[in-house]
C-alpha cells in the first residue's frame, strides 16, 4: 500500500517536472534567441503591442464526455485576458454533478467551481494578429460541494452485512493546477485548443468521511493529485493599442 | 528561435482532431466503477506458539496440521480450514456487534475445542469509492477457554484492513 503511494506520487512528481522541464526549455532557447541579433530583439519587443484580447472559451471535451459517461456532468469555460509580454491572467469557472449508485453506496453531489491564475505563452509572435500559443500555467481553483444524504452498507457475507446512512453535508475544496496548452486561430476571432492538467487537492483530509466521487472542476474527490483534459472552442475580441501609448512605451 | 509551431494549417487541425478522439475514446472506455485494490475486510491476524515446557523459550515446530477456525454468526457455524500447515491465521470480527465468537481447533480430528470470545469497539471506516465503507476495530478483551490454548497475548489492539499486522498470539499448551 506505501510502496504504491509512493510510486503514485513519484509518476505524479516525475509528469509535474517534465512539465516545467519543457517549459522551461522552451522559454530558455527563447531567451537565448533574442540575444543574437538586434533585430530579433526588435521583433520581441514590437509583439508586446500586437495588441489586446479577451477571449472566451467554452469547453467541449467534458459536455461529450458526460454524454458517454451519464453519472456525472460538468461544464466549464474560461475567460483570459491578454496583459503584456505573453502573460494571460485566466478565470475560469463551471458547475457539474454526480450520481453514485453502487449496491454498497449511494449518494448525489452537485458543485461549482472558480479557477484563477496565469498563462504564459511559450511562442514568438509572428505578427500582431498572431494569436497562436502553446502555454504553461499556475491555477487555484476553489470548489462550494453539496453532498446529499447518503446510504452505505458494509456487505460481510460471514457476519451479515450492516447497513447505514450519512446526513447531507456542504463543503470545500481547494486545489492547484500545472497547466500545458495551446490554442490555434481557425478563423479570425475563432480558435480551438487543448488543455493538460495536473491538479492536487489542497485539502483532501477534510473528505475522510466520504470523498465525492466527481468534483466538476477537478475529477475524482478521493485522489489527492489527478490528471485531466480540456478541449475549447474559444471566441476572442482584440484591439489595438493607441499609437502615442505605444511610442512612449517602446522608448 | 522558436518558429510557429501550431498554426490552422490542414495538418495540425487533423491532428488536434485525432487528439480529441484518442481523449474522448480513452475516458469513454473508464470503468463505471474502479476496481477496489485494497482488502475490504478488516483482518485479525492471528500467531500460533508451542513451547515444550512451561518455562522453555524455544518454540518447536508450531506450525498446525489443519487447523480450524469457526465464526459462531447467527446463521450458524461456518467454518475456515487450514489445509496446509500453517502457524499463522486470520480470522474476521463481526460488524454487526460488538463482540463475537470463534471455535478453534488444531486439526480436524482433535476433541478438544477451544473458543474464543472477542470484545470490542467498531469504527466506520470509509476506505474510497470503490471499496465503500467497512469497519474497522479496537480490541477491548479477549476471554478463552483453555483445552488447547495455554494463554494468549494480544499485541496490537488495532484491527485494520493491514494484512502484515499481528494482533493476538496464542500459546498451544505445552502437554499438547
Amino acid at each position: 500500500m506505501l510502496t504504491q503511494n509512493i510510486l503514485k506520487y513519484t509518476f505524479t512528481l516525475i509528469i509535474s517536472l517534465l512539465f516545467v522541464l519543457i517549459a522551461s526549455t522552451a522559454y530558455c532557447q527563447t531567451t537565448t534567441d533574442t540575444t543574437k541579433s538586434d533585430t530579433t530583439q526588435q521583433k520581441i519587443i514590437k509583439k508586446d503591442f500586437g495588441g489586446k484580447q479577451i477571449c472566451f472559451s467554452a469547453d467541449i471535451f467534458h459536455p461529450v464526455y458526460n454524454y458517454l459517461y451519464a453519472n456525472q456532468t460538468a461544464y466549464e469555460f474560461t475567460l483570459d485576458y491578454y496583459l503584456h509580454k505573453d502573460l494571460y491572467i485566466i478565470a475560469e469557472g463551471g458547475w457539474g454533478s454526480s450520481n453514485v449508485d453502487y449496491t454498497d453506496l449511494k449518494y448525489k453531489t452537485n458543485n461549482s467551481f472558480f479557477r484563477f491564475g496565469l498563462n504564459r505563452s511559450l511562442l514568438i509572435k509572428n505578427d500582431s494578429n498572431d494569436w497562436d500559443m502553446m502555454c504553461i500555467g499556475i491555477r487555484l481553483a476553489m470548489a462550494d460541494i453539496k453532498r446529499s444524504a447518503a446510504s452505505y452498507t458494509v456487505i460481510d457475507s460471514l457476519w451479515g452485512s450492516s447497513p447505514g446512512n450519512l446526513p447531507d453535508k456542504s463543503f470545500i475544496a481547494t486545489w492547484l493546477e500545472l497547466d500545458m496548452g495551446t490554442r490555434v486561430q481557425l478563423v479570425k476571432c475563432l480558435s480551438a485548443g487543448w488543455t493538460i492538467r495536473v491538479k492536487f487537492l489542497l485539502n483532501g483530509k477534510s473528505f475522510n468521511d466520504l470523498a465525492p466521487s466527481f468534483i466538476a472542476g477537478y475529477g475524482r474527490g478521493d485522489k489527492n493529485a489527478v490528471f485531466d483534459v480540456n478541449f475549447y472552442i474559444s471566441y476572442a475580441i482584440r484591439w489595438r493599442k493607441e499609437t502615442k501609448k505605444l511610442e512612449e512605451e517602446m522608448h | 528561435m522558436i518558429n510557429k509551431i501550431f498554426s490552422a494549417t490542414p495538418k495540425n487541425c487533423f491532428l488536434l482532431l485525432i487528439c480529441s478522439i484518442f481523449c474522448i475514446f480513452s475516458y469513454s472506455c473508464t470503468q463505471e466503477r474502479q476496481p477496489c485494490l485494497t482488502p475490504k475486510i478488516a483482518s485479525l491476524n492471528i500467531e500460533s506458539i508451542h513451547y515444550t515446557t512451561d518455562t522453555g523459550t524455544i518454540p518447536i515446530d508450531t506450525g498446525l496440521n489443519a487447523a480450524i477456525f469457526g465464526a459462531l454468526s447467527t446463521k450458524g457455524l461456518e467454518n475456515i480450514i487450514y489445509l496446509q500447515q500453517s502457524a499463522n491465521f486470520t480470522i474476521s470480527l463481526s460488524p454487526v456487534a460488538d463482540s463475537c465468537k470463534w471455535l478453534f481447533a488444531t486439526d480436524t480430528i482433535g476433541s478438544f475445542t477451544d473458543t474464543f470470545t472477542f470484545y470490542y469497539k467498531r469504527q466506520l471506516k470509509f476506505l474510497s469509492n470503490a471499496c465503500g465503507y467497512t469497519y474497522f476495530y479496537t480490541l477491548d478483551s479477549l476471554h478463552t477457554t483453555h483445552y488447547i490454548v495455554d494463554s494468549f497475548l494480544i499485541t496490537n489492539t488495532s484491527v485494520t484492513n493491514n494484512v502484515n499486522t499481528k494482533h493476538l498470539k496464542i500459546y498451544i499448551h505445552p502437554d499438547y
